[in-house]
């Protein structure tokens, strides 16, 4: 079951992101089971909400005014994940529009934003994901006269375009599989996307050029890029050496895993991929 | 399990490759030294280029289109091809 939070969202009621706060709000709660804060009846009342404070605290702004946000500072109240709307509409290119009744639209995106919340990892757990990224990894390995393709076990899914992602904290890492970096052979040049890039499934998520042949890198997953590594702009053999974990290419917030998932493969059935093209590999 | 697979899909049945608009292309040939998959093959008369092997294209590979000056290399719209793979693979599910 899904960790349960108390919800404080902002009241402004006469502003765009004020519904929007609140439908996003109102999506949380019901999606965690969760309890919801009025921020007017919790600055009168403060004992009213004293049970539903016990829960982890997730507070949601509509604006830069940040009124719940600071409702929150004056009860000393301890909290665990925090959303600013306009902040967040404007990071994914959109507007919280004119009317103070959402759209279709905009009540989806409520709904993303939701979601993005209950999957965020807590705030000072940035630590915690890059931990999650960076966890040695088990290989098996696919041979062919003296070439050794790797393999992870577990913690990774693939496309068929040779690309890995590996998922932490509602974010994935996406760089080029053993089998592709050697490919390729010695890359001499990784193209990184634009942080702030939109990236679809299946879309380019920067390039690598090898002495060789150029070759796009082609996502496994859909999102913003939300970091890119400059260490393999700077030394692409980073990605020739451990293409795995010191090898990733571009960090992105995941949209919609379950939906990308569907076209995946996992270690296995890559592995299964690896060993039909290792046997027509030619170096 | 066929040869030349995409996603469990036989690759000819997925429309991925280049058009080369020649309205544009002045037949500089560099697309075709760029791919390695022989995708583009060079022919003798006025259309001097084509996509000779189609099924050659790697899904979702546009990278010969940046070596393209005259920007005359087209490809197919990826969401359209990703449902045409999607419903593939639903039909053939029992294979």
């Amino acid at each position: 079951m899904a960790e349960r939070f108390a919800v404080l969202p902002c009241n402004g009621l006469d502003k765009a992101v004020g519904p929007l706060a609140r439908e996003i709000a109102l999506a949380v709660v019901e999606a965690c089971e969760g309890e919801l804060v009025c921020p007017v009846l919790f600055n009168n009342l403060p004992a009213r909400y004293a049970k539903a404070l016990e829960l982890p605290l997730i507070v949601i702004d509509g604006c830069g005014t940040r009124c719940a946000s600071k409702l929150a500072a004056e009860h000393a109240l301890k909290v665990v994940r925090k959303l600013q709307v306009a902040e967040a509409l404007k990071e994914m290119g959109e507007s919280a529009g004119e009317t103070l009744t959402p759209d279709p639209e905009r009540l989806a995106l409520c709904q993303r934003l939701a979601e993005r919340l209950l999957s965020a990892p807590e705030e000072g757990t940035t630590r915690d994901r890059e931990a999650a990224f960076t966890e040695p990894v088990e290989y098996a390995t696919v041979t062919r006269d003296k070439f050794i393709f790797r393999i992870p076990r577990q913690g990774y899914l693939f496309n068929e375009n040779h690309c890995w992602v590996r998922v932490a904290g509602g974010r994935a890492r996406v760089g080029l599989s053993d089998y592709m970096q050697q490919e390729l052979g010695d890359l001499t040049y990784c193209e990184l996307p634009q942080v702030g890039a939109e990236i679809g499934q299946f879309d380019a998520v920067g390039s690598v050029e090898s002495v060789k042949a150029v070759s796009d890198i082609i996502s496994p997953v859909s999102g913003p890029v939300v970091a890119v590594n400059p260490a393999v702009a700077e030394t692409p053999e980073i990605i020739n050496q451990d293409p795995y974990v010191r090898g990733w290419v571009a960090e992105l917030e995941l949209r919609d895993l379950e939906s990308d998932r569907a076209l995946l493969l996992d270690g296995e059935a890559y592995l299964t991929l690896v060993r039909q093209k290792a046997a027509d590999y030619r170096p | 399990m066929s040869d030349n697979t995409f996603m469990g899909v036989p690759r000819e049945k997925i429309p991925w490759a280049p058009t080369i608009d020649y309205a544009r292309c002045d037949f500089c040939m560099e697309c075709d030294k760029f791919c390695p998959h022989q995708v583009y093959q060079r022919q003798e008369g006025d259309v001097k280029l084509v996509v000779s092997n189609p099924a050659n294209c790697v899904v979702f590979c546009r990278a010969c289109a940046k070596t393209c000056g005259p920007d005359a290399l087209s490809f197919p719209n990826k969401p359209e091809i990703i449902e045409v793979i999607k419903r593939l693979r639903e039909e053939g599910g029992d294979g």
